[in-house]
Parts: structure tokens; sequence; C-alpha cells
């Protein structure tokens, strides 16, 4: 008997319900206990971490894939609806990466929101985000996928607008709500477009269909939605906002697991993609100029935060680069490693900000490596990562992405750009590291900075280990769909790697003039350029709202007074029927027998002529 | 006494701190900063003793101007100050005392020997409630109230004017 279908569609129901157990419990009116979060949430993920490590490895190991198709939700003629959880080769790897990075930053926020009233509330938010990111990964149809998309957008909102009592951290919420909302009238546009021609959302079906029809609208739609969700250029402000909230929830939802649910729905739909040149070069464009925008804005910024949220949306950029030399699975390597590496980026910021009373600023950090050796190394092993050094997780994705644009005949532009924001990963994370960990502290010692705590550190740890070996364990054992090119000239090889040593350099010494007497400031166009975000969120966000009240108002004064009442409705009968009324009774000049003799002898005249 | 209106000491005194810190948010390290403030004292201290104000109010519009060209887009903003990271982020935990009134019983059996005392502070504050006011009344001038400082109790035995609700504030931080 075949145990491994068995084993497979076991363990991975073991693993939701093992999730969703600790919601449960959250519904008896009983009182939860105070070590709740901690005893029960981070238990049931880490639980879940290892059994959702059989069906990695009997995938590893046979190739075996599982389309789970439970109960029917709709089934009319043409169109059928099924909870359906699909297994394969992107579920099975991404569910053990999000739930390890998932475990770790229960462990981490378990130790950062101590002293938050409400902490088993936070772990529960947490918790629900995590279902709804798993049911969005493993969907097999487009419903149960938006299912998820909307619930990890919901989660979004409300682990965003954590403080409540925060003006910036409502406006952050909303504007994530907001942003996403647009994307998601193209995951809608999609959807619709796929049930009327293809009456279905089967994911199978739709891929059997897709040979034979157009599909660049909803593709279209598709890349809108990514671009919400994932905050490429035109929709990224929300993802720099959204540091609003808690530490681990940007170490959470905002760089490894939402942010990617955009990228992971194209991966998903890669097949209806891969014939479609508009669609792959639109990705391509939009990759390239998100990448390099967001990393020339993460340049200057001074909040911790804020320039690693840059840093995820320059890498998700570089994803998106990837769907457009379609060569989903590396962009599907490089959610996994990226996971890693900036989840621990996050930890280790969360880390240092708390040790230092909640300053973000790293123009008042400086000597943690003195004063916090272990949280600086991982730092500084997360941003090795980050630049793609060679045969850390990083290196693995980064460079293969580079070298496949590389070899690519396609557009140079974006190869461009995307080598540029490749240097510029490199300068800001050199800026980072340099002005948190080194030179003496810019700040005043209150409380005394330790690392014993081991709910900081061993999460710290687990995610170092994952960033050092995750890229080389991944790559070993997956076959890649696409053959890469194996052959090409040693420059083209080594691209990456000598624009970010570039990158590198020129920063080292940036960074040691700023200690030098020189000027006092830099040149000012480039430096408020890229501070202040190249403006984009100063514009749209006055510009949209204003442009939506004119609409307003030109209905209620032009269309609704001015055109539908006065120039074709009830007023302007009025002003076309007095001048004819008056014409016509000014006319009348009262001479009854001049009418009344006329009318006589017109008759006669008629009269004559008919008997004539 | 303060009005609506700032004297010339105090509008040059406000550019001069606003100037150190955007000069705190370009230089980095302490040594740089200390330098380029110390040239930026200079700078203020040699036009210090000048008479004519006319003259003064151009220099302070002119130093005004050179501000506004070379500030820092993103000053360094302490995390508590209005701006900060960290500020109001703890406004959501902090609830009026009145829902202590609305707990449940076997809640408030957790803690019997506050809630015992809580109602001889209630009675306590319905007493001398119309002694407090009647001391403001008589205490505030004729004009109106001026500022929000609160007088202590002048007679013996009488408790400060308003004492309830500084006692019973919440915490500024829920730890």
């Amino acid at each position: 008997m075949h145990l491994t279908p068995l084993i497979m569609s076991s363990s991975l129901i073991i693993m939701l319900i093992t999730l969703f157990l600790p919601i449960l419990s959250t519904l008896s009116p009983s009182p939860l206990k105070a070590q709740w979060a901690l005893l029960s949430v981070k238990t049931a993920v880490k639980l879940a971490f290892f059994f959702s490590l059989l069906p990695l490895f009997l995938f590893l190991d046979q190739g075996a894939e599982t389309v789970v198709s439970t109960w029917n939700w709709m089934n009319t003629l043409a169109f059928n609806i099924t909870i359906s959880f699909k297994f394969d080769l992107y579920s099975c790897v991404f569910i053990p990466v999000a739930l390890y990075v998932t475990w770790s930053i229960l462990e981490f926020a378990s130790w950062y929101m101590h002293s938050d009233p409400y902490m088993n509330r936070f772990f529960k938010y947490l918790l629900i985000f995590l279902m709804a990111m798993i049911i969005l990964v493993t969907a097999n149809n487009l419903f149960q996928l938006f299912i998820g998309w909307e619930g990890v957008g919901i989660m979004s909102f409300l682990l965003i607008g954590w403080w409540y009592g925060r003006a910036d951290a409502n406006t952050a919420a909303l504007q994530a709500v907001v942003y996403n909302r647009v994307g998601d009238i193209g995951l809608i546009l999609a959807m619709a477009w796929i049930a009327t021609k293809m009456h279905s959302w089967e994911i199978n079906q739709i891929f059997i269909l897709s040979k034979d029809l157009d599909v660049t609208l909803p593709l279209i739609g598709l890349i809108l939605a990514a671009t919400g969700k994932s905050a490429q250029f035109g929709l990224h402000p929300w993802l720099p906002s959204a540091m609003e909230g808690p530490t681990p929830v940007s170490a959470l939802l905002h760089s490894s697991t939402m942010v990617v649910a955009g990228i992971f729905l194209l991966i998903r739909l890669s097949p209806m993609m891969e014939n479609n040149s508009t669609a792959l070069t639109i990705c391509l464009c939009l990759g390239a100029l998100t990448t390099l925008f967001t990393a020339t804005c993460a340049l200057t910024q001074n909040d911790i935060k804020k320039i690693v949220a840059f840093s995820t949306s320059s890498q998700l950029g570089l994803m998106m680069v990837t769907i457009g030399l379609n060569q989903p699975q590396l962009a599907f390597l490089h959610i996994c490693t990226h996971a890693f590496f900036k989840a621990m980026l996050f930890l280790c910021s969360g880390s240092i900000i708390h040790s230092l009373n909640d300053e973000q600023d790293i123009r008042k950090m400086g000597g943690m490596h003195h004063l916090a050796p272990f949280t600086s190394s991982c730092l500084t092993i997360g941003s090795l990562a980050l630049t793609g050094t060679p045969f850390l997780a990083g290196f693995f994705s980064k460079d293969a992405i580079i070298e496949a644009l590389n070899s690519s005949y396609l557009n140079a532009w974006a190869l461009i750009l995307t080598l540029l924001a490749t240097s510029f990963t490199a300068i800001y994370s050199l800026r980072v590291v340099y002005f948190v960990t080194m030179h003496h502290p810019r700040f005043n010692a209150f409380s005394p900075i330790n690392e014993n705590n081991t709910a900081v550190i061993n999460p710290i740890k687990r995610l170092a280990w994952g960033s050092l070996i995750a890229g080389l364990l991944i790559t070993s054992n997956l076959l890649p769909l696409n053959t890469p090119v194996m052959t090409m000239h040693p420059l083209l090889k080594l691209a990456a790697l000598l624009v970010t040593v570039l990158g590198l350099i020129t920063a080292l010494e940036l960074a040691s003039l700023t200690s030098k007497q020189f000027k006092v400031y830099p040149q000012q166009t480039f430096h408020h350029f890229s501070n202040m975000l190249g403006f984009y969120p100063h514009i749209i966000h006055r510009f949209m709202p204003k442009m939506n009240l004119m609409l307003g108002q030109a209905i209620a004064t032009q269309t609704v007074d001015q055109t539908w009442l006065e120039k074709t409705g009830p007023k302007a009968i009025c002003s076309l029927n007095i001048p004819m009324a008056s014409t016509v009774s000014n006319v009348q000049q009262g001479s009854v027998k001049v009418y009344l003799s006329l009318f006589f002898f017109t008759t006669i005249l008629a009269l004559v002529i008919l008997l004539i | 006494m303060a009005s609506a209106y700032l004297t010339h000491q105090q509008k040059v005194l406000r550019l001069y701190k606003k100037s150190l810190r955007h000069l705190e948010s370009w230089c980095i390290f302490r040594d740089k900063y200390r330098f380029y403030a110390c040239m930026l004292r200079a700078r203020f201290d040699d036009n210090k003793n000048e008479k004519d104000m006319v003259k003064a109010t151009m220099m302070l519009k002119a130093g005004e101007e050179e501000f506004w060209a070379n500030q820092h887009p993103q000053p360094y903003i302490f995390p508590d100050s209005p701006g900060g990271t960290s500020y109001e982020r703890y406004e959501c935990y902090k609830v009026p005392e009145w829902v202590l009134d609305h707990w449940h019983p076997s809640e408030k059996a957790m803690y019997p020997d506050y809630f015992s005392k809580r109602e001889q502070w209630k009675k306590l504050r319905l007493q001398s409630w119309d002694k407090e006011v009647a001391q403001l009344e008589a205490e505030t001038s004729a004009g109106g109230v001026r500022t929000e400082a609160l007088p202590p109790a002048r007679k013996e035995g009488d408790l400060p004017p308003l004492w309830w609700q500084f006692v019973t504030r919440p915490r500024e931080r829920p730890t």
C-alpha cells in the first residue's frame, strides 16, 4: 500500500488543525491564562513546523505532490467551487519556511511585547494572519486564494494599527488597506474575466484553457494585484508607513510573508504568463523601476526600520524582475531565502530599538558591537546575506537572478537599473551597519544593555543559521524547471559581485566622509529626492483626494445642477417654451375683423377651386 | 508674563535652538557637530550687541531664510516628542478611572483592600468638591483663567483643587 499520499495528507491536515486549535480556545468565555501566548501559540507553531517537515521530505525524496479537495462550496451547471488545497513544490517548501520564521518571531515577540496588556490578543492576530497566509499559499482555486488574500490584508490593517492611540499608526493602517484595495481591483477583474471565459476558478483548468485564449487582460489584472500587495512602484508607499506597527509585525508581515503574496500569486499562475510577452515585459520593467527607486529612497533614510522596509521593497522589485524573465522558480527561491535574512534584520533592529528605549534613529545609535555583540554580528550577517555575499543564503538566489538577467536577450535598461539597485543595496546595508554598530555610542546610557534573554537570542540564532545555510539547502535539493545558462563571459558572471563590491567601497568612502570636517550637508537636490521618497507620497496623497473631491464637486455642480437641471431638464424646457409662447402671443395684434374676413375669403377661394 | 507676541530675544533664541537641532541632524558624529555648533554660536555672538532693532530684525529674517534653505528634511525628533516614533503610542491603554466602577464583582474581589478604600476616597471627593470650587472661584482673576496651573490648598485640612483628576490620572507607560 502506498503510504506516501496518506502520510502527506494526514500530516498537512494535522498541521492545519494544530494551528487552528489555539484560535478555537480563545472562543471560550473564560479568560485566557497569562502565559497562553507563549505556551499555546508558540508551541502550536513550533509543532506545526515539525509536522510540515514531513511533507517536505516526502516531496524532496519522491516528488510527491498532493491536491486535497474536500467540501463542495458551490455546484452550479457550469461552475464548481470546492475547498481544495494544493501541496506542490511551492506550498511544500514555503510552509516550513514560513512556520520556521513565524516560530522565531513569536518567541521574540514574547520578549518584545511582554509589557503590553493585550499580548494574548496580539499573538491571536499573528496566528490568524498565519492561517490566512497558509490558506493563500495552498489554495488550488482563485476563490480560496482570494479568501487568504483578503485575510492577510485585514490582519495587516489590525496589526499595523496595534497602537491605535497614535494618529500616524491609524493613517498607516488605512494607507495599507487603501493601496491593497487598489490592487484587489486587479485581482477581482482577473477573477471575473476567468470566471466568464473559462467557467472555472480551479488553477489546473485555468492553465489548460489559457493556451487557447488571449489572457493579456487578466494578466494585467494580476500584475496590478501584485503591485498593490507587494508594494511595487505606484502602490508602494504603504510599506514604509507600515513600520508604525510593532517590530514583530514588521518582521512577519512586511518582510517575509504578506508582501510576497503578490509575487506568490504571479508564481502560482506563471504557466499563464509564459507565452505572453506583454505581461512579462510589464513585470520586468515594473520590477526594475521598483527595485531602483526604493533602493534610492533607502540610501538616505535615518530610521532603521524604514531602511529595512525599503530594502524589502527593493528585493520585491527584484522578484518581480525574475518573474519578468520567466523564471518563477528563481523568484520563489528568492522569496524563501529573503524571508530568513530579512526577518533576522528586523529582529536585530527590534532588539537594538528595545535596548535603547525605543530609539529608532541610526543617528543616535552606535557602538553596538561592544554593547550587543551577538545582535550586531547577526545584523552584519543579515546585511551580507542581503547583498549577496558568496555562499550565504542571498547569494544563491540573487546571483542566479542577475546571471539570468545578464544572459537573457531582454531589456538592457532593466538590467542596468537592477545592477544599480544591487550596488545601492550594498551602500545602504553598509550605512546601517556602520552607524549602528561601529564607533562610539551617540546615545545616553540609561538601562544597562545586555543580551541575557534567551527569548531574544535563540530566535536570532535560528534565523542566522537559516541565513547561512538555507540558500545552499534549497538549491541543492530542488531541480530547476528551466535550464539555467551555464556558460557566459566572466564579466557577466561576476557582474553582481563586482557592483556589490563597488557599492561597498563607495559606501565606506562616503561613511568615512561623514565623520570628517568637510561640508555640513551633502548635495541638496539628490539628498532631498532620496530622503523625501522621491516626493511620491506627498504628491499622490494630496493629488488623488483632491481629484476625487473635484470630481465630486464637478458631478454635483456641473453634471447634476448645471446639465441635468438647467441645460437638459426642467429649466431647459422653461427656457425653450417661454420665448416661443411670448413670440406667439406678441404676434397676435388683436385685429379680429381682418382675420375673419381673410378666413372667409380663403374658404370661398378653396371651395371655388374645388368645385371647378 | 506671557503674551501672544514673541519678543525679539525669544525669536532669536528659538532660531538658535532649531538651527542647532538641525545641525545635529546633519552632523551625525559628535566632534564634527561640536565644531560646527561652535561656528554657529560665534556667528550669533558676533551680532548679539546690536542696538539698532531694525537691523537686528533684518538679520533675524535673513537667519530664518538661511535656516529654511539649509534645514534637514528628516530632523531628529526624540521618540516621545510630537512627531516621534513612540509619541502617543500608549494612549490606547490609558483608560479613565470610572471604568473601575464597571468591573465585575469577581474582578473587584481580586483587589479587596483597594476597592474598599476607593469607596472612602469617593466620599471624600464629594465632600471636598464644593470647597475646591469655592477656592478656584475665589482665586481666579476677573479676566478669566490664564494658565492651566492649579493653586495648592490654602486652608488647614483642605484638599488641593481638582486633586481627584490628578490622583486618578492614567500612567504614562503601561509597564
